[in-house]
């Protein structure tokens, strides 16, 4: 009793502190790469409208749903928006992300899965602009993974509250 | 007794200098917050027909969406009777906007206005108000229905107009007809669910990107990564003496000979199509129907400011789809064809920067394919852009002398 008791807790902080390394890792853009690694082989990342996720409505704005969709995610980013130079060396408006997340919360289901919950907006600053730009409001829906060394996201789901995009988005939310 | 006097109706057409070459374009068009105003009404209540939705969006009687046609806020609802109306959204009374959100369902009871009350039913007739005592002797709820626009659809592709010098819509179609059988085949579609976005640049910057296959292997560093080319193809402006229409369609290299860039190559992939021939199609003036490899696609543009457009992004699978099919659908839209895909961020960088620098006075200069006068033109030119804008200059009363 106990025991498991403990273990709940000790579950609790495990994924309260991944969502800190994932907010650390999105909010630095040069941190891109690290990204995937914050997911368990099999998982997915899912943006979606509250629209869309409530009328069970299949279309998400993104929907990687394997862990290679989630590495490609990085590819494309990194290679594919370029506008016919490197890529790398592109940034679009040079916006600087910066994620205000809380409170969070850890739910355990009958089954032992760790469901971790938070409400977030993401800012991104554009250096010119004398007011940072809201691209996203919502919530995260995720499943926390315990079966390997360290706790991974089997499932992150962003469900924005809008039913319209301020902004094209670039990096992770 | 005070005459009122009509004022001319775009005498901005005598402030704004389009020049005599009609593949120039001012720059004045996208920052002239008057002209912005005068569009919404000589543009989208225009003798046109504007694409707002597929029948497949609102399937069961009382399915309503909300959209505009420039600046006219409707809601597009499956009556009671099944018939597709496009109303006002306005209530008749005192102008109050009669439906919020961007979807849902009235069951029964229709609309009903939160100021005072007035009712209408899923066809906009207005069927009772509350407190009717002492209303002028002449009032009769029969004539406060809701203003409907004529609607039309066309393979389940629905069409509205606000203007009844606008031809039967078939006329207006004219060829175009031919792409949106390839695309909507019977029109037995599934509606998957849309995306919208805001772009930060002026309607017309968002259209005229559509007509423009110049950029598309300079901005869209994805395709040459991959080794995505077009094979062949051509551009067309069916009925381009009355209409700007655009059908777009080539034949793209299939999935097994591109570069394996991604590890999951299916966001290139068309299985669901026996060839790799696909079509990308503007119904003049804003309503986008393509079919890039499995992905079936409309969008739907509300300008909202003089730089602040809104697009609809609606994707579509076919209603007999195998689940393998479909999700195969679900998993490639949005990554190839959607506002966090592999391609659109590209478009919303560049318009942005065209609306920026907007405000330095001149003209934008349409030079690919421009030798060719008439269609059709090469895949890669952007020479169809200019019978967008001759369209739009016939709406807006801006003449100019064609050579």
């Amino acid at each position: 009793m106990l025991t498991s008791l403990v273990d709940a807790q000790g579950r609790k902080q495990a994924a309260l502190e991944l969502l800190v390394r994932y907010i650390r890792i999105v909010d630095d853009p040069r941190r891109l790469a690290e990204w995937p690694d914050l997911f368990g082989d099999s998982a997915e990342y899912v943006v979606i409208t509250r629209e869309n996720h409530e009328r069970g409505l299949p279309i998400a704005v993104i929907r990687d749903d394997t862990k290679d969709r989630i590495i490609d995610r990085v590819t494309i980013i990194k290679n594919f928006w370029g506008a016919g130079g490197r890529a790398e060396d592109h940034h679009y408006n040079e916006s600087w992300p910066r994620h205000i997340v809380g409170p969070a919360w850890v739910e355990f289901t009958e089954s032992g899965e760790a469901r971790l919950g938070a409400n977030f907006a993401v800012y991104a600053t554009v250096q010119v602009d004398p007011e940072p730009r809201l691209l996203a409001l919502g919530e995260y829906q995720d499943v926390v993974d315990f079966s390997g060394e360290i706790p991974k996201f089997k499932s992150k789901k962003v469900i924005l509250d809008t039913s319209v995009l301020q902004d094209v988005f670039v990096y992770p939310l | 007794m005070a005459e009122s006097v009509e004022p001319p109706r775009f005498d901005l057409a005598r402030r704004i200098r389009w020049p005599q070459e009609d593949n120039k374009i001012p720059r004045e068009i996208f920052t002239d917050p008057d002209l912005f105003r005068a569009e919404m009404d000589g543009v989208f209540t225009g003798p046109v027909w504007v694409l707002v939705g597929h029948e497949s969006e609102i399937p069961k009687p009382g399915d309503y969406k909300t959209i505009s046609m420039g600046a006219a806020p409707v809601i597009v609802i499956r009556g009671a009777n099944a018939r597709v109306s496009v109303l006002v959204n306005a209530c008749a009374h005192r102008g109050t906007r009669l439906v919020e959100g961007p979807s849902g369902n009235v069951l029964r009871g229709g609309f009903r206005c939160i100021y005072h009350m007035w009712t209408y039913d899923t066809d906009g007739r207005l069927i009772a108000v509350s407190l009717p005592e002492d209303f002028p002797q002449e009032f009769r709820k029969e004539d406060y229905g809701l203003p409907r626009a004529r609607v039309d659809t066309y393979r389940g592709a629905i069409f509205a107009t606000l203007n009844d010098d606008a031809p039967p819509l078939l006329e207006y179609l004219a060829e175009l007809t031919g792409g949106l059988d390839k695309v909507l085949e019977d029109g037995a579609l599934e509606f998957l669910g849309s995306i919208r976005v805001i772009f930060r640049a002026n309607w017309k910057l968002y259209v005229e990107n559509i007509y423009d296959g110049y950029h598309v292997t300079a901005l869209h560093t994805g395709f040459q990564v991959v080794r995505l080319r077009s094979h062949g193809g051509e551009r067309l402006v069916p009925n381009y003496e009355r209409n700007g229409h655009l059908w777009g369609r080539s034949r793209s290299t299939p999935v097994n000979q591109l570069t394996p860039a991604l590890r999951d190559m299916s966001l290139f992939d068309t299985r669901t199509k026996p060839t790799t021939d696909h079509n990308m199609m503007v119904v003049f003036p804003s309503g986008v129907v393509t079919d890039y490899f499995d992905t079936i696609q409309m969008r739907y543009v509300i300008p909202l400011e003089l730089d602040r457009t809104q697009i609809e992004f609606a994707f579509f699978g076919r209603q007999n789809d195998p689940e393998e099919a479909r999700l195969h659908r679900v998993r490639q839209g949005p990554e190839v064809l959607g506002p966090a895909g592999a391609i659109t961020l590209e478009d919303a960088a560049a318009l942005e920067r065209v609306q920026l620098s907007a405000t330095a006075r001149g003209e934008n200069v349409v030079l690919k394919g421009t030798p060719k006068r008439f269609p059709p033109y090469r895949h890669v030119d952007e020479a169809p852009i200019r019978h967008f804008y001759q369209a739009y200059r016939r709406l807006m009363g801006f003449h100019s002398d064609d050579h």
